[in-house]
């Protein structure tokens, strides 16, 4: 994997003038000084000379105003305006505020961010608490799930996690419990059921470890652990739990529509109740 | 309140410990010769039932199991349960999630290995009625039934043949559980809905069981579902646990079935639903699933396959022509669907047909399905007997044909 691929080049954020716009655009910020990114302030509503004035005067008081910062405003539907704005500046990483939990009506049918990740065809960054003095991800939890896209995920938290000066990141593997159940029907031997549990478990560790041998993690120590859930919803209780600051998911295999919702699975589980920060990781080379 | 007088409560106790004892050890026989447990359980239910015991002792056979009418009914209580319970552990083993993510090979493979056998199990049924000996007269739940049960999957057998074959975590394997658990899914609401049709003509329309079938399915697996995911941790920080999950998960189990026999659909498609509904749950951990399975599979699964040799007497009842005309429809049905779907979703020749070979097998759900048939008098004995003889046949032939099929590749099939 080269070094270029390992960089968030371009940074889209979603600016709504919000009581947070600030610390959005304080966490940006950081995003460029960390990433050495070009950013792209995204604007979707009737541009007014209020609003113009003031995202201005932010830009230029973090002083973000030059060749590396450009704003676009468009009118339009909010989500394909800024998925298709992505989509034509090649963003690497979009970033939204968003709302921890939504209510039921609005989670069915979709805030903003929500939307976005789920169609996002870009890694995306969801803040759930935007810092005007933000100060980085130093505790990241991050899917360790047997998938192809696990390595790319692994290998961009490593970098993040490098970047922003962490100590240590949590990878969680995740047992789906519903395919090992079925390992112990009436046909097992409990030892027999144990074992085969066992060597399923070992084949998810071999290629874990191989993947971390594969990895460039400098100083930093990898902890991982296995959880046995449903996938999405352990890590995200394991976040909770441990209040890490960063979640890092590999982005859903297709969209995500309303069934997804009405019968979650994976992200949905996170993204019904974000228990910090999160962080979807679109593999390219998975496309 | 009546209760069962002495000997009779002598002759429920000494039936169910002989049936157990008895299933425990024609099981484990067969499980040694590499076949499913069900095949022996079933032979251990010929062997005590009317077509050997009963047809050589009698006598022994009377004393022992029907004595008397009011132990044969307590016994048929038991039975009952049992079948509610065996279809809430198959529901609670369906994974919605996985169903929900099933890519494009997976989806294929589940709609035409639902579709196709099902559509050649009505055809045939319908045009072919005369083929199956004497059934129920009506000719289109007859039908139906006949292209239901063609469609069916046992998702234990094949996880468990898939396991042995070192399968279970490659694409085909994957393929297979997927389909299996949407066509389990479709099926039992199908039948619902055929046993409601029986059951319901004389109160209300098809229309009605559509209706009553779909809207119970929906309520229970959005509003349903949800309720008893949130208030699992409730119950599991109030009550003692997991103990407090056995008595509530299968107290649902009952109430789902008491309310769909009460409108009309069978008691098991409640059961069913409101399995589905608890295994969905974040909350419910695999041990928690184990318990209870491991209560209903290993005491009242026997009981109930051990008693389908007491009702049928599978000797009187073999009929060739209808075993074979049953088998050969469930063979070509299943996996010319299942290859279709499979080849249509870009897998290989070899890779197709193990699919479905996988999906071919029936075990357990199929004599369920034929019991319960059996009783609503959809069918007569000698088709119920061929379905039996169908059920173990396509299970015992899934793993040799799947080992032949792929087992020399098995290295280089693509990892899920």
């Amino acid at each position: 994997m080269s070094n270029k691929e390992l960089t968030f080049q371009k940074i889209a954020i979603a600016i709504a003038f919000s009581p947070r716009c600030e610390a959005m655009i304080a966490e940006a910020k950081l995003l460029q000084q960390t990433f050495h990114s070009q950013l792209v302030f995204v604007h979707v509503g009737k541009k007014s000379l209020q609003e113009e004035q003031y995202l201005k005067h932010l830009i230029h008081r973090f002083n973000l105003d030059g060749a590396t910062t450009k704003i676009i405003w468009e009118v339009g539907d909010p989500v394909e305006t800024i998925l298709q704005i992505c989509q034509e500046h090649k963003i690497d990483l979009l970033v939204a505020g968003a709302l921890e939990k939504e209510g039921i009506i609005k989670y069915f049918f979709g805030g903003i961010s929500r939307q976005l990740s789920r169609k996002a065809k870009c890694s995306m960054l969801m803040l759930t608490e935007p810092k005007i003095h933000p100060t980085g991800f130093k505790h990241l939890v991050v899917e360790g799930t047997d998938h192809p896209k696990t390595e790319y995920t692994i290998a961009k938290a490593v970098e993040i996690a490098r970047a922003f000066g962490s100590k240590s990141i949590d990878i969680i593997q995740e047992s789906d419990e519903n395919k090992l159940a079925l390992i112990r029907s009436e046909e097992f031997k409990e030892k027999e059921a144990d074992d085969h549990k066992e060597a399923l478990h070992k084949e998810e560790d071999e290629k874990l470890k191989e993947i971390l041998r594969c990895t460039d993690c400098g100083e930093l120590i990898i902890k991982t652990e296995r959880i046995e859930g449903k996938p999405g919803y352990v890590i995200s209780k394991f976040s909770r739990d441990k209040e890490a600051d960063l979640l890092i998911l590999n982005s859903p295999d297709k969209p995500m529509n309303l069934l997804d919702r009405v019968f979650p699975h994976d992200i949905e589980y996170a993204l019904s109740d974000l228990p910090c920060n999160l962080l979807i990781i679109h593999s390219k080379d998975s496309e | 309140m009546s209760v069962l007088s002495h000997s009779e409560n002598i002759s429920v106790i000494l039936s169910l410990g002989l049936m157990l004892i008895a299933a425990r050890l024609f099981g484990e026989f067969f499980r040694k010769l590499k076949m499913p447990l069900v095949v022996g359980e079933l032979i251990a239910g010929v062997v005590l039932g009317p077509s050997l015991l009963g047809y050589f002792y009698p006598n022994i056979s009377t004393i022992i199991f029907t004595q008397n009418e009011h132990a044969a009914i307590a016994l048929s209580g038991i039975i009952n349960i049992s079948i509610i319970m065996l279809l809430f552990v198959a529901g609670m083993e369906l994974n919605l999630s996985l169903i929900r993510q099933q890519g494009k090979a997976a989806f294929s493979t589940s709609v035409f290995g639902l579709i196709i056998p099902l559509a050649m199990g009505f055809a045939i049924g319908y045009f072919g009625y005369n083929l199956f000996g004497e059934n129920s007269t009506d000719k289109i739940a007859f039908a139906l039934f006949i292209g239901t049960s063609m469609a069916i999957s046992a998702l234990p057998v094949i996880a468990r043949t898939l396991l042995d074959l070192n399968l279970f975590r490659t694409k085909v394997g994957s393929i297979i559980i997927t389909a299996a658990m949407f066509n389990d899914l479709i099926g039992w609401i199908l039948f619902s809905v055929i046993i409601g049709m029986l059951k319901g003509s004389a109160h209300h329309s098809l229309l009605f069981t559509l209706l009553y079938t779909i809207g119970y399915a929906l309520i229970m697996l959005t509003a349903g579902r949800f309720f008893i995911n949130k208030s699992m941790p409730w119950a599991e920080k109030n009550f003692s646990w997991p103990g407090g999950f056995l008595s509530l998960s299968l107290g649902l189990a009952f109430l789902g079935a008491a309310f769909t026999e009460y409108i009309g659909l069978h008691a098991i498609f409640g059961a069913f639903i409101i399995g589905i509904s608890i295994g969905d749950s974040v909350h419910v951990t695999e041990k928690m699933k184990d318990n209870v399975s491991q209560f209903v599979t290993n005491i009242f699964a026997p009981l109930f396959f051990v008693s389908i040799g007491f009702k049928v007497n599978f000797l009187n009842h073999f009929d060739l022509q209808i075993t074979l005309v049953v088998l050969i429809l469930a063979i070509v049905g299943k996996i010319s669907g299942a290859y279709l779907g499979a080849k249509l979703g870009g897998l290989s020749n070899k890779e197709s047909l193990a699919i479905g070979f996988g999906l071919n097998a029936r075990g357990a759900m199929e004599i369920i399905l034929a019991i319960l048939a059996l009783q609503a008098k959809l069918i007569g004995e000698d088709l119920f007997v061929a379905i039996v003889i169908m059920a173990v046949v396509t299970s015992v032939l899934a793993g040799p044909m799947l080992n032949w099929l792929l087992k020399p590749k098995a290295n280089t099939i693509e990892t899920n």
